[in-house]
Parts: C-alpha cells; structure tokens; sequence
C-alpha cells in the first residue's frame, strides 16, 4: 500500500475507539471485535473521525510531535497500512468511497 | 476467597450477550436457545437489564450483544440501547429482521445503535420460509437490510449453513455485496440445543464442508477490500476443537432473559453448576467468584490427553457442553478433538448421519415452554 498526500483516510463504518477505565487503556470497538491499539495508533486513529488527506495527518502529527514530516510519513504509512489491512481505516479516493 | 477455595477472577469480559427474549416470529431448528424456553411473565423488566448494563459497563464489559429470541419483540429495546450508548458499550443488535419497521429502526439509530447484524436462512425465498418457519421471510430480510443502509449503520449478515443451504453459499455472498453488508458471517451450525436435536436433518457432508472452505477462500480474495468475511467451521469434522466463548468464563457473559447469568449458551446442560440470577446476585460477583464461573478456569480441572497437552492454552480443552452432551463427562477432552479418544465415533456419527435422507426439523417453537 502507498498513500499519495491526498488520499483521503476515514475509520471504518461502526469503529469507535475509546477510553477505557477498567483495563486502563484505548480500546477500538468495531463489529465483533474489540482492539487494543498502541499508543501512536490511538493518535492516528483519533484524527480520523472525519475523513483527512494523508498530507495533512502527516503535517500534523510532525508539528505536534516536532519531527520530520519524511519521517513521520513513513512510520504513520506503515501503521495505516496494518490498519488499513484490518479494515478499520478506510481510503477514500478520487472515485469516493 | 470464594467458595472452591479460589482467587476471585480479576480479567473482566469483553462482551455481554443479552438475551432479552425467548419471543421470536422464527422457529429454526438449529436455534441456540435451550430446549425449554422462557416465557414472557419471566422475562427481566426495563430496570432490571438497565441495571445489568450499568454493572457490566463497571465491571470491564464493551460489547453489548442484544439477542434473544428476537430482541425487537421488547418495547424497551430503545431505552435499553440508549442506557448502552450513555454507558459507552458497543451495542450490536442480533435481529430475525422480519417485523422491524423503518420507523423503529430509526429510533433504535437515534438511541445510538452501533451496529446490525442481520440472520439470513437461505437465499431461496422457499428455502428461508421453510428453515425459519415463517411465510414472505426473504423479502422482509432483504428490506430491512436496505433500511439498515440507508440509516447508514454498519449491518453484517449472519449466515447459518448446513446441508439444506450450503449448495447456494456464493448466492450468500452475492446478496452481501448486493446489499452493501459490511461483514458476511458463514457460520456452519454448532450442535447444542434445538440444533443438536435436529443434527441428523442439518449435518452436512464433508465434501459440502470442503466445497464451503474453497468458497469462502475464493470470496476472501475476490472481495476482501469489500466485504469481511467470518467462517465458522463445523466442529465434528475439525482437527482441533473450538476454545468455545474463548474459554469457560474468560471473555464472555450471557444474561437469559429471565435474569440467571452462564457463560455460554448451553451452560445449563451440564449438571451440578449452579448459575445464579442478576436478581440475586451482583454482576461482579457472579463473574468473578460464583462456582459455576470458576468451575473450568485455570487448567486444575482438565484431564489428560488435555492436561499435558500443547494446546492446552489454545483452545482449553475444547467445550465442556460438547464434551458433557457426547460423553457424559463435562471434563473429559471435547471429542471434536482428533486427540480425543472418541474422536472417530463422533466423526463416524456425524458422516453417517450426513448421508443419510434428512429427517423432518423438529421446529423450535414457544408452546413447548416450561411453566
């Protein structure tokens, strides 16, 4: 998988990540099946409520996390593509979803 | 210390199946409830489930499976999934899909539904009418599985094969991508309950079984970036047994709708566990220490080939219900294991039955009710 900076990155429809109090962690709820994403993933996945170009996320994640965007790029493509991979992230391209 | 003499169980469960009804307009003979059903007069009230999704939601539970029967039969189904969105859970709702209107389907959204998954019998239009006793069943099916799209709610579809419907298995996955499902579940028949009474009339050949195996498989690679798909194996004809609900107690609690709480569907067959009611008892307490929870955690219980074996961890032994239902003995190793000594027999039972012309279904149906 290679993201283009516009392509477009959603969660898959019915995934919700949350905070969860009794095991102390992020947890991702999706249909039958619960996830415990690492820390970087939970920052990836929390801005991707709406639907966000790659370029941006990346952007952001570099200036937040004061590192270079190459750098940040490819870490962040290589998670997307796990999570991609599960379906809990969806690419939105040219055609729509 | 609880009453074995054991630390209470500090993992909590991931998912609370709610069975809030025995009522459904479907009597398919493969159902997963018991044999004798609830009735109405016994079934918890509003507060009551209320209550359990409050302690469940504190006691580490995230997923809210709301079945039955058919869980739209319950009037408070939308203060139920309100109360489980306000809680944080994940509600998923198990439904026949055969007498939801749009408007109520829209309520249930805007209570802050999750997600629907939808049972499909068959792609025949006679065919679903003959396996869920109901007339018309398809069309409605096929209805409500539109209105769940276009609520824009993420809707699965449940297919339960045996070998009155397997020969159409690319016809499921044709009417999931058809329909814009997100999730396809082919899920060949677990033999308790109704279904272990009716095994003789579901039981499929190995060569069905085969034949489902290289479908799923070419369906996977064909429209894996489409549509999810879950496959469930018949356990008679499997190398290793299934680790039944992850293992006894470890990931999963069932309330029955009249409040006693298992950790699988057909817990109560085995004899001498006493499973305790969320209107007796604390959730947490239940789960954590009740004897019936503890009585197959841990690995003190198993008995050889099981004990020393590698798998030990992997599937525990496989299901005590199974093992309890075919053997007698509810410790003994499940006999879908190849290991088990008794494997053959059971695979010898299941070919022949496969083979043999298929006895009429005995349906499951409310009249047959205990008091």
């Amino acid at each position: 998988m290679s993201l283009s900076p516009e392509d477009r990155l959603v969660l898959a429809r019915g995934v919700r990540v949350r905070f969860d109090p009794v095991r102390n962690c992020h947890v991702l709820l999706a249909p039958e099946r619960v996830l415990f994403p690492c820390p970087t993933s939970v920052e990836i996945l929390g801005r991707l409520a709406e639907a966000r170009p790659f370029g941006e996320l990346v952007a952001g994640l570099a200036a937040e996390f004061d590192a270079p965007e190459e750098e940040i790029a490819r870490d962040v493509q290589a998670l997307l593509a796990d999570l991609v991979a599960q379906r809990v992230v969806r690419i939105e391209r040219e055609a729509g979803a | 210390m609880s009453a074995l003499g054991r630390e209470p169980w500090r993992e909590p469960p991931i998912g609370l199946l709610a069975e809030l009804t025995h009522r459904c307009p479907l009597a398919c003979p493969y159902c997963s409830n018991p044999l004798e059903l609830t009735a109405r007069e016994r079934e918890l009230s509003t507060e009551e489930w209320l209550r359990v999704l409050e302690e469940a939601a504190a006691l580490g539970v995230l997923q809210l499976h709301l079945s039955g029967g058919e869980p739209t039969l319950r009037t408070d189904l939308e203060a139920i999934v309100a109360r489980a969105r306000a809680l944080e859970l994940y509600s998923n709702l198990i439904t026949a899909g055969v007498g939801v209107s749009e408007r109520r389907l829209e309520a249930l959204a805007a209570a802050g539904l999750d997600h629907v998954q939808l049972s499909v019998q068959d792609v025949d239009p006679e065919g679903c009418d003959r396996i869920g006793g109901f007339k018309g069943s398809l069309a409605r099916k096929v209805a409500f599985a539109r209105a769940v799209r276009r609520l824009g709610l993420p809707l699965t579809l449940n297919a339960v094969v045996h070998r009155h419907n397997l020969d159409r298995l690319e016809r499921f996955v044709e009417l999931a991508l058809e329909l814009g499902a997100d999730r396809l579940e082919v899920a060949h028949v677990q033999y308790y309950g109704w279904a272990l009474a009716n095994r003789a009339a579901l039981m499929p050949t190995r060569a069905q079984l085969d034949r489902s195996v290289e479908i799923v498989k070419a369906a996977r690679e064909r429209y894996g970036d489409r549509l999810l798909i879950d496959f469930v194996v018949p356990d008679y004809y499997a190398t290793h047994p299934k680790p039944c609900t992850s293992g006894w107690g470890r990931a999963v609690i069932l309330v029955a709708p009249d409040g006693r709480v298992l950790p699988c569907h057909a817990a109560h067959t085995i004899p001498g566990l006493d499973f305790a009611s969320v209107k007796e008892r604390p959730l947490s307490w239940i789960w954590q220490e009740s004897p019936a929870f503890q009585r197959f955690r841990g690995l003190d219980w198993m008995q050889e080939p099981c004990r020393s074996c590698a798998r030990r961890e992997i599937d525990f032994g496989g299901c005590r219900c199974q093992a309890m239902q075919l053997l007698g003995d509810p410790e003994a190793t499940d006999p879908a294991c190849t290991l088990s000594p008794h494997h053959g027999r059971i695979l010898a039972l299941a070919e022949a039955e496969a083979t043999a012309p298929a006895p009429p279904f005995r349906y499951r149906r409310l009249e047959t009710v205990a008091a």
